[in-house]
């Protein structure tokens, strides 16, 4: 086997590893660990899609966490307010759809499991028992978390379309916080700080291969966010070795050379902030299903900082360094949860974990800017290269003829 | 027959007048020296006709097709490729994938065997084609200058602008770009070439635009620049005119 495969191979040792794990693990921590993986697959699609936009095509955008909040709440508000009911409630606005209704339900913000009742509740309570009122196919809600990244992705793309640098990190971090703030302020519809409650990603449980598995079982978020995250690698392998990969680099490197060659950045400027942006919004949107819950703190600058850092130790340059780099810090901080004692000193690492994590990120940034993984890669990926420099250097001659 | 047409090209930045009134055609595959004193509009006319700048007024058109509102990666596709004053490689992508780049850009049906074959050509041509998978920020000053004359073959335009092609270049490099300019040229190419250099530019050039202030106040063979009253004053100095003028014969002469 050539030394330049060796990352290729890695890679399915892990793809493998990872897909037979919650299978053979027998722990007595199993459901937590199966969190943290199923966290760290959600951070890795999260970083590897960051580093697309960023690493391979030089936009500094901090608003990564604002479209992974956009697709969460899209999925969030969606199956909140959205129901299919057999006959009309004559109090909510509502369509004929189908032998049914399609039921919007009016906001009643936080107050509305206590005091204010919304309509759908008035209907039922006037129905009584026996009439069912059936909620919204999550994975409608997910597809249209992720058009709405898609949608705000391309907006967010074309009003940037000029800034560069700090300018457009700045940019971007405004519309994150301008939309954290707007979610948190708008407590009717939203519920603010509460934050809206969504169904599990398989409510009612779900039979694979004759086994039942309850809502609050990991194995199928686990298998659900995993299979997102190969979805997404994939997609991305094939956007960095087709023209797409090319030209955004070439944009990366200098926008105006690029232009002069040929190359529309418009169109793909723009085309990378929608399809990392839809890639973030689906990341959100499952990980809201699977939580339960989504709230404006997870949009907060400290999450995007996170994301930041994943992709930065990872490799930058290197959606799978990215990757690995989101999965590896995600197990490491979890790891660093245990306090330790020092004689009568208490270690609190819950805190101090962060600072670790800092003094990673800036060893990383001081030492090997592509990254702790990437380099590696490289290692191995571009061995060939100073040998085959050397071997075919000729002496310079004359020029025979322009190839045509 | 490629016809590349500026008529009455005006550029304004604030209160500064660059271009005024600028106006040549470029008709076959000749190979024109554009020179002026430092601040003569020489690279905004440059920006103007591929497009990274619009005009105030007047028109471009290549080949019978208005190009002066089109954005540069219009203007590149239907035959205008240039080069940068300060070499602009993207120097965190291999030398082939530098070339890939305007070769894909340009779209056609090329295969990507194909596009492999002619930039491994262009690279051999270029004498460069060692280096062909290192990253191009590996390569030397004058070695990007070459990747970045094998881009625009990669191209394949009709009309090239060399912006200071031989600025800071070794003069076995130098070597390697005259022939490639002559050989561009010959196979059907116009060349308009940006260069201080004058010995370079009058060895190579059989007409001369020469811009002072954003007036063009000449468009002739070098012979005649030489001789242009105009020119010696406006490029080469009022006091010195004579000095300069002998100057200039002896650089050409060399």
């Amino acid at each position: 086997m050539k030394k330049r495969h060796t990352p290729h191979l890695i890679g399915l040792v892990l793809i493998a590893f990872f897909a037979v794990f919650p299978v053979f693990y027998t722990g007595n921590d199993y459901s937590y660990i199966m969190h943290v993986f199923i966290t760290a697959f959600f951070y890795a699609i999260l970083a590897s899609s960051w580093s697309m936009l960023a690493g391979y095509a030089g936009q500094f955008s901090f608003g990564h966490m604002a479209f992974m909040g956009l697709g969460a709440y899209t999925t969030g508000l969606f199956s909140h307010y959205l129901y299919l009911t057999p006959k009309p409630t004559n109090l909510c606005t509502e369509f004929a759809f189908g032998d049914g209704y399609l039921v919007i339900v009016d906001p009643v913000g936080v107050t509305s499991s206590t005091l204010a009742q919304d309509c759908l509740t008035k209907a039922m309570a006037i129905w009584g028992p026996g009439v069912e009122v059936t909620p919204m196919p999550i994975w409608i809600g997910i597809v249209l978390g992720t058009l709405m990244g898609g949608l705000f992705g391309l907006l967010i793309g074309l009003l940037v379309l000029r800034l560069r640098a700090a300018y457009l990190a700045l940019f971007t971090l405004g519309f994150s916080e301008i939309l954290r703030a707007s979610i948190s302020a708008e407590i009717k519809i939203t519920r603010g700080q509460a934050g809206i409650e969504l169904p599990h990603l398989f409510e009612n449980g779900v039979t694979v291969f004759g086994h039942y598995f309850d809502k609050t079982d990991k194995i199928p978020p686990y298998y659900v966010m995993f299979g997102l995250l190969l979805a997404c690698l994939a997609i991305l392998a094939w956007l960095a070795k087709s023209k797409f990969g090319l030209f955004v680099r070439a944009l990366r490197e200098d926008e105006d050379a690029a232009a002069a060659l040929g190359v529309n950045t418009t169109r793909y400027k723009v085309l990378v902030f929608v399809i990392t942006s839809m890639m973030a919004a689906a990341a959100g949107a499952v990980q809201a299903h699977y939580i339960g819950i989504i709230t404006p703190n997870n949009l907060i600058i400290l999450q995007m900082s996170l994301v930041v850092a994943m992709a930065v130790i990872g490799g930058l340059e290197s959606f799978v360094g990215a990757a690995i780099g989101a999965i590896a810090i995600e197990f490491i901080l979890e790891m660093l949860r245990n306090s330790f004692q020092i004689g009568d000193l208490t270690i609190d690492m819950t805190i101090w974990r962060l600072v670790f994590f800092g003094v990673l990120l800036m060893l990383t940034l001081r030492f090997s800017r592509n990254g702790l993984i990437t380099p590696l890669i490289d290692y191995f990926a571009r061995a060939h290269v100073a040998q085959e420099t050397v071997a075919k250097r000729k002496p310079s001659s004359a020029a025979e003829g322009v190839p045509k | 027959m490629i016809e590349l047409s500026a008529k009455d090209l005006n550029k304004r930045f604030g209160g500064l007048h660059v271009l005024k009134d600028v106006s040549f055609e470029v008709r076959g595959p000749e190979l024109i020296g554009l020179i002026g004193p430092n601040g003569a509009g020489k690279t905004t006319l440059t920006n103007v006709l591929d497009g990274a700048i619009k005009p105030n007024s007047g028109t471009v058109y290549l080949n019978g097709r208005r190009i002066d509102q089109l954005p540069p990666f219009e203007v590149a596709k239907a035959g205008l490729g240039r080069t940068f004053q300060v070499t602009r490689s993207f120097r965190r992508m291999t030398v082939l994938e530098n070339l890939f780049v305007p070769a894909q850009a340009k779209g056609g049906r090329k295969s990507a065997a194909e596009i492999l074959e002619k930039a491994m050509g262009v690279l051999e041509f270029l004498t460069i084609d060692h280096l062909r998978n290192e990253y191009a920020r590996a390569l030397s000053g004058g070695q990007q200058k070459l990747l970045e004359l094998g881009r625009l073959l990669m191209l394949d335009p009709d009309v090239i602008i060399l912006d200071e092609p031989f600025a800071g270049v070794h003069p076995r490099l130098m070597e390697i770009i005259y022939g490639y300019i002559r050989r561009v040229n010959e196979d059907g190419t116009a060349v308009i070439i940006i260069s201080h250099q004058m010995d370079s530019i009058f060895s190579l050039c059989r007409r001369l635009l020469v811009l002072n202030y954003g007036d063009l106040i000449a468009d002739s063979p070098p012979e005649e620049v030489r001789k242009d009253a105009a020119v010696i004053e406006a490029y080469l100095g009022t006091d010195d005119a004579d000095d300069d003028a002998s100057g200039v014969e002896h650089k050409t002469s060399s």
